[in-house]
């Protein structure tokens, strides 16, 4: 059974028509299933529990990176996140800004999630976690004044830039090779003195009084934060044209 | 001796790359190739290999495989394979290698060793040792 999940900015009528052409898509294709739309829903966590008790084998997050997030946010560490494991799959509609998550999976846009949801290819991936916040593809800080401990060292970062550690990678242009499947996760820094730094690791606490870290586009949170991941938690449903191996 | 091309080539996929901005404190233990453009402090080891870029300090004992030093670097280099020295290194301390090859203008101010002379001066001393209590 298709469970669709509906974020709440797609109540706004700009999407209306998105939507309506994304339904007939779903329909002809046969991929038809329940509709819960999240702007009329105060327990996200319940409403989404309880469609996988009720059996829900695919969950469709229709909208952005954040109901990607929110919806893993609502089965992890819960009771039932050992059946989601075992007998649910994740899947993703794009619609609207911030959909790098669905873009590492090898999806631009409605159609191509159409297609890429009938072809059912799947893949189990790492999650990260961050303080009580998870994510699948990365977070990101200024790299000014930060710094990173991990294991028996420490990295200050003396230079602006953009600081990210990343999970599944929706950026080709950097030349990291994240692999969602390892259990590591891999740091990327790229100063404006056009210095690039990579390395990977499985532990980091991050600190930067004057600035927030970006959990996958969408949430800010302060620091000082501790990175980890967790290996091969989340049944995705990905496109050929993912962005890892 | 050798060109910049050459002797980045095997660290064109460098699995850890510490840039220009970033300063490294604690014992760095990396996986794979390795290369440094920053400042470090405490010690650097991999089984794999290192390169010391023009525009790194570093403060530490060094061991790798192969090294290459084209910065500065205090604190001694155990190259368990082959050892570079670039015209632009400054070393100041100890070396150890099993190859060596040293451009002209490098500095290098501390005691060179190669490892596979000091095994084999371990070995005879061995050797010297049984043939001693033997004949005893």
């Amino acid at each position: 059974m298709y469970v669709y999940v509906y974020d709440d900015f797609l109540n706004r009528g700009k999407y209306q028509k998105i939507i309506n052409r994304l339904e007939i898509r779903l329909t002809d294709l046969g991929l038809n299933g329940k509709i819960i739309r999240l702007a009329g829903i105060k327990n996200i966590r319940g409403a989404i529990q309880n469609e996988i008790k009720l059996g829900a084998k695919t969950i469709i997050a229709v909208g952005n990176n954040q109901t990607v997030n929110k919806i893993i946010g609502a089965i992890i560490d819960t009771e039932i996140y050992g059946d989601f494991q075992k007998k649910t799959l994740l899947g993703v509609v794009p619609i609207g800004d911030d959909n790098s998550i669905a873009v590492s999976l090898g999806i631009k846009n409605i159609e191509e999630a159409c297609q890429v949801l009938l072809a059912r290819r799947l893949e189990k991936i790492d999650l990260g976690i961050i303080n009580q916040h998870y994510f699948l593809n990365q977070i990101s800080i200024q790299s000014l004044g930060t710094i990173l401990e991990i294991d028996d060292y420490s990295l200050e970062i003396g230079a602006r830039g953009e600081l990210r550690i990343i999970n599944l990678l929706s950026d080709p242009t950097t030349k990291v090779q994240s692999n969602p499947h390892d259990g590591y996760l891999d740091v990327y820094i790229k100063t404006k003195r056009n210095s690039e730094t990579h390395l990977r690791a499985k532990k980091i606490k991050i600190t930067n009084p004057d600035n927030k870290i970006i959990i996958d586009g969408v949430v800010e949170i302060e620091t000082p934060a501790e990175v980890t991941v967790k290996r091969d938690q989340v049944n995705l449903i990905v496109g050929k044209d993912r962005i890892f191996e | 001796m050798f060109n910049k091309a050459s002797r980045l080539e095997k660290f064109k996929d460098a699995e850890t790359v510490i840039g220009a901005s970033i300063k490294v404190k604690g014992n760095f233990q990396g996986q794979g190739n390795i290369i440094i453009e920053g400042t470090l402090e405490g010690s650097l080891k991999t089984d794999s290999n290192i390169f010391v870029g023009d525009q790194a300090k570093i403060t530490a004992n060094i061991e790798a495989s192969d090294v290459i030093v084209t910065g500065e670097v205090r604190g001694n280099i155990k190259a368990k394979n082959y050892l570079a020295i670039g015209d632009t290194a400054k070393i100041f301390g100890d070396v150890q290698y099993g190859e060596i090859s040293v451009e002209r203008g490098a500095i290098i101010n501390g005691q060179l060793s190669n490892s596979n002379e000091d095994i084999k001066r371990t070995e005879k001393i061995k050797t010297e040792d049984k043939t001693n209590i033997s004949s005893k």
